[in-house]
């Protein structure tokens, strides 16, 4: 008992307490072990102290832990202009195609009425508002052939036409250069029109000329633009179908596969510098390209396709054309499926064995085909010593010629440049075009994505890079469609190419795509299991001591 | 003298206990400091190594990403010779450590604050093992062997630890303070067992001047003490790296983010590999919540005895802390012998005994069939964990039934020895 009186007589209650352990010892005698004896107020205290000590940490510490970790971060993201983008609204893409036509040698007037009747002509003829042509005459005569440097404020030229008088001429003739973006028109002065009728000659023939050469990407405009409803001819959709989608950087693999020993080496970095780079330069506004080459030696056909065979009257070992497909050992040549991000494109250069020199295609007696969406082939079939026939050990710059105009023929197949007209830098500012309506439209439409995304998904969070890259993105396309409408077509793939990259950005951001498939129901499953053994003990323990107080409360 | 000749021959066996391993097997601590049991990323000397070579070449030696221990101990390292070449040196050491800590709990015992201190007296104070007995339990403990051989860095938390309570049991406070402070600064945790050392000392202060001051202005002194401490070691330390926040955040950082799931004995490894990442925050928040939350209801429900409110909270360290190893275990079980009185009240001892045995021989085993035979996955070893926490658990909740029980029969003297029903 001395200990119990100094444990008592120590605590801060000490009044009441003799009297209070005088009656719990009384009663627990009476009901001997039946009834437990009731608690003194001095452990109820302690209880209620215990219980408020944990909610008092949950409550102060856990509570604002919970909301700051818990709560999801969205970024305001301008929903309506997403959409409107999408929709098409913000933005009807034209492209007024600025002509130039140098007349040098005829007087101002003459100039003058010509252009009016063949604009005319041309208006009539078209029957697509959103792609026309604009005529203008150059003001400086000399100047011909001169494609203009790209401004801010002037207008891309995409063609610039030279009236050349010729005598003897019984129609207007017409010449495109190959090198450069220029007609020439050859026409004798009686053709010219004059300002009595509406039309002339040569106005008729040069506004069929431009038709002509505007046809394709006039055709393939109008496709992108319809997303596709309107009909296209067999001509631009297999080249559609051949050609890969579009990226800001391709990785081009050249590799030299052979079934023997040699050739072991190519100069394969000059042949590229020499033959291809002139024209990855060329691309260079419409996308980057990386390149990589390695060479394979003892690479055999997979052992499932077709050997080829010898054909006595073309004196050649032949592959059936119904066979190429089977051509490329896909199992076991080492021709890796993409490296980093964008797609590669793979050129094969093939040295047949000895034995099976020279190898062609059986139908046509071709050389090298394409693999749509993929690459190229190339047999390349090195003259053969006639005694002890052996392929060379080293492919010189100039025995890898041939391949490599074939593959930059191929290159320009694969990135869907149009296969008319001749002239290549005609071409490739067709393919500016075309690209920059790609553009435009995809980031559009992966804007209104994101925004319908986001909006179905209340619970995914939208990080502030990815308000950002919208904003970004937005700005780029508005300034997109400005340079469009005023014709400056390099400058709009350069903002179309940085609204498309940003736009894939943040639609593909990492923390919002892990988010998308964790519904609300999966909350239920993390919290419940993990904070159910904790919270029950917790919740008693408060709920036991509420109906104690209120209980206290109701018998004062 | 005979005590003092006991003691001698108990502190003497146990040098050259820990000494005789370290000559006769000399892979033996090479292949403790591996064992995931005994070091973990914030207490390996392995990974102590890596920082000093850093520290020695005067490059930051938090730049690797490797080392996450205060940068305290690299000074005193750097003064013992190389430990691969001269192992005794760092042996002889870290022998030496364990002996004061033994030291430190034979102060405690002597104390006799685990019997009567201010506000309870234990009614079976004859059941009791002396200070020596306490100290021997401690130093061949074989947890504590292993710890010592492997040079884990946690033994100087323990240090500090043991010197808090020890010079609170004997009522030097400030010294209390300051050791407490060293252990906080070493691992962030022990800052927690602030409020019942506090008790502690204020209980000795009145128990020994007979005059109750206000308590809590008491312990808003001693915490400004405790954070003086705390600062002062943290200045130091600004003069040994150079980068300030690059120290804060690989070490206190680290153990409070948890970010190395490395396996160990304890319960957040596994549960953090499988979260989701995007309640990766929340969990820790609550875990380190969990493991703070008992620190006020043990202090309020055993208020009289603030000595076994240590024991109980070091009891939940070695289970919920985020890297326990098995020396935190050991530090819990060198307080249990205090509590000699307590051993009859309890029920569960051999069920927790052959759990902890259990978790003890087959840990490591599951841990070579997931690791290195490949013939199990991470659950062999989780599963262990899992007896080895339950194991601690109930003699936790053992030991602490056992107190309240004895804190009852005080208060009711005529139920003493009456089974227990619940109601």
């Amino acid at each position: 008992m001395t200990t119990k009186n100094e444990d008592l007589g120590s605590s801060p209650q000490t009044t009441s307490d003799p009297d209070n352990t005088a009656t719990t010892i009384m009663s627990s005698k009476t009901s001997a072990q039946r009834v437990p004896p009731p608690e003194k107020p001095e452990a109820t205290r302690a209880r209620f102290k215990v219980i408020a000590a944990f909610w008092a940490v949950i409550i102060l510490l856990g509570l604002p832990i919970w909301w700051k970790t818990t709560s999801i971060y969205r970024a305001h993201l301008p929903f309506q202009e997403m959409v409107d983008w999408a929709d098409g609204k913000s933005c009807r893409p034209v492209f007024p195609l600025e002509i130039q036509i140098a007349a040098p040698s005829m007087p101002d007037p003459e100039a003058q009425l010509l252009l009016r009747t063949t604009q005319h002509t041309l208006d009539d003829l078209n029957e697509f508002s959103a792609h026309h042509l604009r005529l203008k005459l150059t003001e400086d005569g000399d100047n011909t052939g001169y494609i203009k440097e790209e401004t801010h404020e002037k207008a891309d030229t995409a063609l610039t036409v030279r009236l050349v008088p010729q005598d003897n001429l019984p129609t207007p003739r017409s010449e495109l250069s190959p090198e450069t973006t220029q007609l020439d028109v050859f026409y004798s002065p009686n053709q010219s029109p004059v300002p009595s009728s509406s039309n002339s000659p040569l106005s008729t023939f040069i506004a069929g000329e431009l038709q002509r050469l505007f046809s394709e990407e006039k055709a393939t405009i109008a496709h992108i633009l319809s997303n596709g409803h309107t009909q296209l001819s067999e001509n631009i959709s297999r080249r559609l179908r051949r050609s890969l989608k579009y990226a800001d950087t391709y990785h081009l693999a050249f590799s030299l596969f052979t079934p023997g020993p040699a050739p072991s080496s190519w100069a394969v970095q000059e042949a590229i510098e020499d033959y291809l780079s002139p024209l990855l330069q060329a691309f260079a506004p419409i996308s980057n390209f990386t390149v990589d080459t390695q060479v394979q030696l003892y690479a055999t056909f997979s052992p499932t396709a077709p050997l080829p065979e010898f054909v006595e009257s073309q004196s050649a070992w032949t592959l059936k054309q119904e066979d190429l497909s089977a051509f490329v050992n896909a199992a076991e040549w080492p021709l890796s499926p993409s490296i980093g991000s964008g797609p590669t494109i793979n050129f094969l250069l093939y040295v047949p064995d000895p034995s099976q020199s020279p190898m062609v295609v059986k139908e046509n007696t071709a050389t090298s085909w394409i693999i749509p969406q993929w690459g190229g082939v190339f047999l390349l079939n090195p003259p053969l010593p006639t005694e002890n026939p052996s392929n060379p050990p080293h492919l010189s710059k100039d025995s890898l010629r041939p391949a490599f105009m074939t593959f930059s023929h191929q290159l320009l197949t694969l990135l869907g440049t149009p296969t008319t007209p001749t002239s290549l830098p005609f071409r490739l500012q067709t393919l500016i075009r075309i690209r920059a309506a790609t553009l435009l439209l995809s980031a559009s439409s992966t804007m209104g994505s994101l925004a319908r995304l986001t909006e179905s998904l209340p619970s995914i969070p939208i990080p502030a890079t990815v308000a950002a890259s919208v904003s970004t993105t937005l700005s780029h396309l508005s300034a997109t469609c400005t340079h469009l409408r005023e014709g400056r077509f390099s400058a709009a793939l350069d903002n179309a190419r940085v609204a498309e990259t940003e736009a894939e950005r943040s639609f593909f951001e990492k923390s919002m795509v892990g988010q998308v498939y964790f519904p609300d129901e999966h909350k239920v499953a993390v919290y419940l299991p993990l904070l159910g053994p904790i919270g029950v003990p917790l919740v008693v323990g408060l709920l036991k001591e509420v109906k104690r107080i209120v209980k206290g409360l109701k018998g004062r | 003298m005979l005590v003092d000749r006991r003691k001698a021959a108990v502190f003497g066996a146990a040098l050259v206990l820990r000494l005789l391993l370290w000559v006769l097997f000399p892979s033996l601590p090479d292949l403790l400091t591996g064992r995931v049991e005994v070091s973990t990323p914030v207490n390996s000397f392995k990974r102590l190594q890596e920082g000093l070579f850093m520290y020695t070449r005067n490059v930051s030696p938090y730049d690797g990403g490797v080392f996450h221990q205060a940068p305290l101990l690299l000074p005193i390292f750097a003064l013992l010779p190389n430990a691969r070449e001269y192992p005794l040196p760092t042996a002889i050491f870290y022998s030496m450590v364990d002996l004061a800590n033994a030291n430190a709990l034979v102060t405690i015992s002597d104390s006799g604050q685990a019997l009567s201190g201010r506000l309870h007296s234990a009614l079976r104070k004859h059941v009791r093992y002396d200070g020596v007995a306490v100290a021997a339990w401690f130093l061949f403990n074989p947890f504590t062997i292993a710890t010592c051989l492997s040079r884990s860095t946690n033994v100087f938390t323990t240090c500090g630890i043991l010197y808090a309570i020890s010079n609170a049991g004997s009522g030097n406070s400030v010294n209390a303070m300051l050791a407490l402070g060293f252990a906080s600064y070493l691992s962030i945790y022990p800052a927690l067992l602030f409020i019942p050392l506090v008790l502690l000392c204020y209980d000795r202060r009145v128990q020994k001047t007979k005059a109750s001051s206000n308590a809590a202005v008491f312990s808003v002194q001693y915490f400004g003490i405790l954070l003086g401490s705390v600062a002062g070691l943290l200045g130091i330390s600004c003069l040994i790296v150079a980068d300030f926040w690059q120290f804060i955040s690989a070490t206190y950082g680290f153990q409070l983010l948890v970010p190395d799931l490395t396996p160990n004995v304890g319960l957040w490894w596994y549960f953090f590999i499988e979260m989701f990442d995007s309640f990766r925050e929340f969990f820790l928040g609550v875990f380190w919540l969990h493991l703070a939350c008992y620190v006020g209801g043990l202090t309020i429900r055993l208020r009289r005895q603030p000595l076994f409110v240590l024991t109980a909270l070091l009891g939940i360290f070695a289970i919920f802390k985020p890297y326990p190893s098995i020396s935190d275990a050991s530090l819990y079980f060198a307080f249990l012998p205090l509590y000699r009185h307590l051993f009859p009240l309890m029920r569960y001892t051999f069920f927790t005994v052959s759990a902890l045995l259990y978790a003890t021989l087959l840990g490591p085993a599951f841990y070579h069939l997931w690791i290195y035979a490949g013939s199990g996955n991470a659950n062999f070893f989780y599963a262990i964990t899992l007896v080895w926490s339950l194991g601690l658990s109930i003699l936790l909740a053992d030991t602490v039934f056992a107190a309240l029980r004895e804190e009852w029969e005080q208060d009711n003297p005529e139920l003493r020895g009456k089974d227990i029903r619940q109601v």
